[in-house]
Order: structure tokens, then C-alpha cells, then sequence
């Protein structure tokens, strides 16, 4: 295994470069760092759902600056409630998630969340701005995705669990808030989906287990409330009344919500 | 190991009662007029108090219905927060709310070790999955796709600006 002295070896090429990374290369990264989200947890076997959750993710995704990114959205067979972002387009959300969400609206938003941490560059500029900007160097100084992309991947591994156990600043967590609410109702969505799916996790433990994680990496829920409530102020109050989709959504995830998860391991 | 009797019941139970529609008691984060009707300039009724209690009764838009005591109006959704003052104080388990099969009656809380997800210990376990990441091509939606979905959902793309921090519009971020 030679990584690091490749990594090393490619450093040279971006002291030289203005420190910007290219959008294949994001793409690159992006698709290297969901490699190992999905190692935690496979997708959900639900076809059906996997391309709901897609069409309305992509058209959240459309309403940013870069509807052009191969955005790829997916549902993980996880009751954990969290979704994650990776540089160039990748979205998970997990199946805990999509119980606690309500309809369309709310998932509108959560996804809208997702996508401007992409749009923004937050986990991009959180990995430049941590011990791994060799990492950039390496996917940045890749030619092809031969020999280089798997090295990419390999060096990729630890930083992406540091990074996604750790969470991103909460000014990231408050930005894609705003931005997750702006990009639901340019989309046509009733613009409190995203305040309504924050109230309902207001409500629960804070101890317990399957938040733990989302409750780690992000602000607490009334502290996002009382942030978008400032924001918010009122903006939106020209979007009364757009619709939730509630029914759409609940016959999207119907198969999901009335089976049991995969075996629980006692192990 | 198949689905036992008692699971059925629990499925049969969950599934009769909307798990939200218990969530209802919310408080006021602070003072707010309750109004008649769910407009800015809409008669007051009365004023709530900071972390006054009141029972929801639906949403609509950014207005919440409520009840607090003999009275029922409208509050703005974002001076409400549902559930406990003190978030601490949250009983609410995630299985309850969601009607979810992760935690057997009581079983208490220590099913997260017994549980693969997408925890700490899990994300910190992981390998790489390439393969996985090749299926989300399978799935993936087109531009078009995604307008023709939105037409049918009567979804219609809106302007909307940006707003900073301060609830103030800004321009696009390139």
C-alpha cells in the first residue's frame, strides 16, 4: 500500500494550483466519501421509493445555482434518523428519517438542507480547511480513475468518518437551514416543511439512541427553530397555503413504513 | 425468525393512531398575540404569555391552530415548539412517534448496541461500498423527469430570494 506516499508524491501539483477544486473532482471526492456512508449502511431494497426520493430531490436540486451536478439521492436501510451530503451532488437520507418526516414538504426541505450543504461547498471547504487538504491535492492531481482514484478512495476513508461523526460548523448547519426553506418553496412546496420536521424532533429524547448522531453533528432542533424563525421572519408569508403532498408521500413510503428493518443483530 | 403474534398487535396498534396526532401540547417561545384567523393583522383574541401551553390543532402554512383553555386562535408556527420546555425532559422515544419496529415495549433503552444502522459505532466500522454507490445511478432522475413529477404533484417554480441570518433577502450566491 502506497497512498500516503502518494498523496505526498501528488502534493506538489496543487501548491502550484489556486486551491479550488474542479467540479469532476468534487464529483470524485464526493462519490468516494458516499463509498464509505453506504459501507456503514446499504441502501434500502425499494426501488420504488429510492426513485421518489430522487424525483423530488432533484427537483429541490434544480431550484439551486447548479441544477447540472449528477445529483444522486438514496435512502439507507437505517432507523437512525440523519441524512447526509457529500461534495458533487450525493444525498442520503435514511430510512428513520423518512418515519419521522411527514409529507412531501417536510421531505422537500430536508432534502433542500442537504443540497445547499453541496451548492455551498460545506463539507468540500470543511475537509479544505481540516488536516486532509492533501486529500483535494490527491483527487485534484488524479488524471484518471485508475490507480490514482482507487488511492483517492483508500486515503479518503478516515477523514470522511472523522469529518461525518464530528459534523460541520453550526453556521453550516443555520446557512442550509435558510437555504433548504428558500430552495422547498422555489420549488412550489409549502415553505414550513423543514420547521415543521425540526418541531417534530423537538419533541423527542434528546438521549435517545437512534438521534444520537444527528444530534451530535447539528445544533439542537429549537435552536435551528429559533434561528429560522429570525430568518424566516416574514418572507414566506406571500407562500400561504402551497402544497404538502402529504398523500403522495405517504403512498411512496407506505412498503417502507410497514415493514420491519432488516434483522436486528444481538450481537 | 417470523413476525410474532405480538408484533401484529403492535403493527395493528401503531397503525390505527397517527403517531403525530399525539404530539399536540406546544408552548410559546415567547409572548404572542393569539389571533382569530391566521393573518398578521388579524384580531388579537388574547395574549400568550412566554412558555405558555396550548394545545395544536392543525397547521396551515406558517399559522398554527391552537387551543389554550376555553380559547382557540391562531399563533405563528415559529413561536411555537412542540413538546417539553426543557428539551431535556422529553419522553418522547423515536420509535414511539414513528411507529417504528426498533425497539421492542420495554426494552428499554439500550437497543443501540443491538441495532445496525447508521450510528457512531457504524460510521466508524465502515468499509467502503462501492457497489452501492454504482446502484444510486439506477435511480437517478433526470431534469425533465423531475419537472414532469413536480407537474404532477401541482408543483409550480416560484422566485424566491435568499435570506440571510437576519430574515434580510440576498442576492444568489454564485
Amino acid at each position: 500500500m502506497r497512498s500516503v506516499g502518494g498523496v505526498d508524491g501528488l502534493m506538489k501539483n496543487i501548491k502550484d494550483a489556486t486551491g479550488t477544486v474542479d467540479e469532476p473532482r468534487e464529483v470524485e471526492l464526493g462519490h468516494g466519501i458516499t463509498e464509505t456512508l453506504l459501507g456503514a449502511r446499504p441502501l434500502l431494497d425499494d426501488p420504488a421509493l429510492q426513485r421518489y426520493v430522487n424525483e423530488v430531490g432533484r427537483w429541490v436540486a434544480q431550484q439551486s445555482e447548479r441544477p447540472l451536478l449528477p445529483w444522486r439521492f438514496g435512502v439507507n436501510d437505517s432507523e437512525h434518523v440523519n441524512a447526509f451530503a457529500a461534495p458533487g451532488g450525493y444525498v442520503i437520507v435514511t430510512r428513520g428519517m423518512l418515519r419521522v418526516v411527514r409529507n412531501e414538504a417536510e421531505l422537500a426541505g430536508v432534502l433542500g438542507h442537504e443540497v445547499a450543504h453541496v451548492v455551498r461547498k460545506h463539507h468540500l471547504n470543511a475537509l479544505r480547511k481540516g488536516a486532509w487538504v492533501n486529500l483535494l491535492g490527491a483527487g485534484a492531481a488524479a488524471g484518471t480513475a485508475g490507480e490514482q482514484g482507487g488511492e483517492l478512495v483508500e486515503a479518503l476513508v478516515g477523514p470522511t468518518k472523522e469529518l461525518y461523526a464530528r459534523g460541520l460548523d453550526k453556521d453550516d448547519e443555520f446557512e442550509a437551514d435558510r437555504i433548504g426553506v428558500v430552495l422547498a418553496t422555489r420549488a412550489g412546496y409549502d415553505p414550513w416543511g423543514l420547521p415543521a420536521a425540526l418541531q417534530t424532533l423537538g419533541t423527542l429524547k434528546t438521549d435517545d439512541p437512534y438521534l444520537a448522531l444527528l444530534f451530535k453533528t447539528h445544533p439542537n432542533p429549537g435552536a435551528r427553530l429559533d434561528e429560522l424563525g429570525v430568518a424566516m421572519a416574514a418572507n414566506f408569508d406571500g407562500f400561504q397555503g402551497l402544497p404538502t403532498n402529504a398523500d403522495r408521500y405517504l403512498a411512496a413510503t407506505k412498503k417502507m413504513r410497514s415493514t420491519p428493518p432488516q434483522a436486528e443483530s444481538k450481537k | 425468525m417470523t413476525l410474532g403474534y405480538r408484533w401484529l398487535l403492535l403493527i395493528a396498534a401503531l397503525a390505527a393512531i397517527p403517531a403525530w396526532a399525539q404530539q399536540n401540547a406546544a408552548y410559546v417561545v415567547r409572548e404572542t398575540d393569539l389571533k382569530a384567523k391566521p393573518f398578521l393583522d388579524a384580531e388579537a383574541l388574547g395574549k400568550l404569555p412566554e412558555k405558555a401551553t396550548v394545545t395544536v390543532l392543525k397547521r396551515q402554512g406558517g399559522w398554527n391552530q391552537v387551543k389554550s383553555g376555553a380559547l382557540e386562535g391562531w399563533v405563528p408556527m415559529l413561536r411555537l415548539r412542540l413538546g417539553n420546555p426543557d428539551p431535556k425532559k422529553n419522553t418522547t422515544s423515536i420509535a414511539a412517534i414513528t411507529g417504528s419496529f426498533n425497539q421492542r415495549p420495554g426494552a428499554g433503552p439500550t437497543a443501540t448496541t443491538g441495532v445496525r444502522g447508521f450510528s457512531e459505532e457504524d460510521l466508524k466500522a465502515a468499509k467502503p461500498a462501492p457497489e452501492e454507490v454504482k446502484k444510486l445511478d439506477d435511480f437517478a432522475v433526470s431534469a425533465g423527469d423531475a419537472a414532469a413529477f413536480a407537474a404532477a404533484g401541482k408543483l409550480t417554480a416560484r422566485t424566491v430570494a435568499y435570506v440571510d441570518a437576519d430574515g434580510k433577502p440576498v442576492p444568489v450566491k454564485k
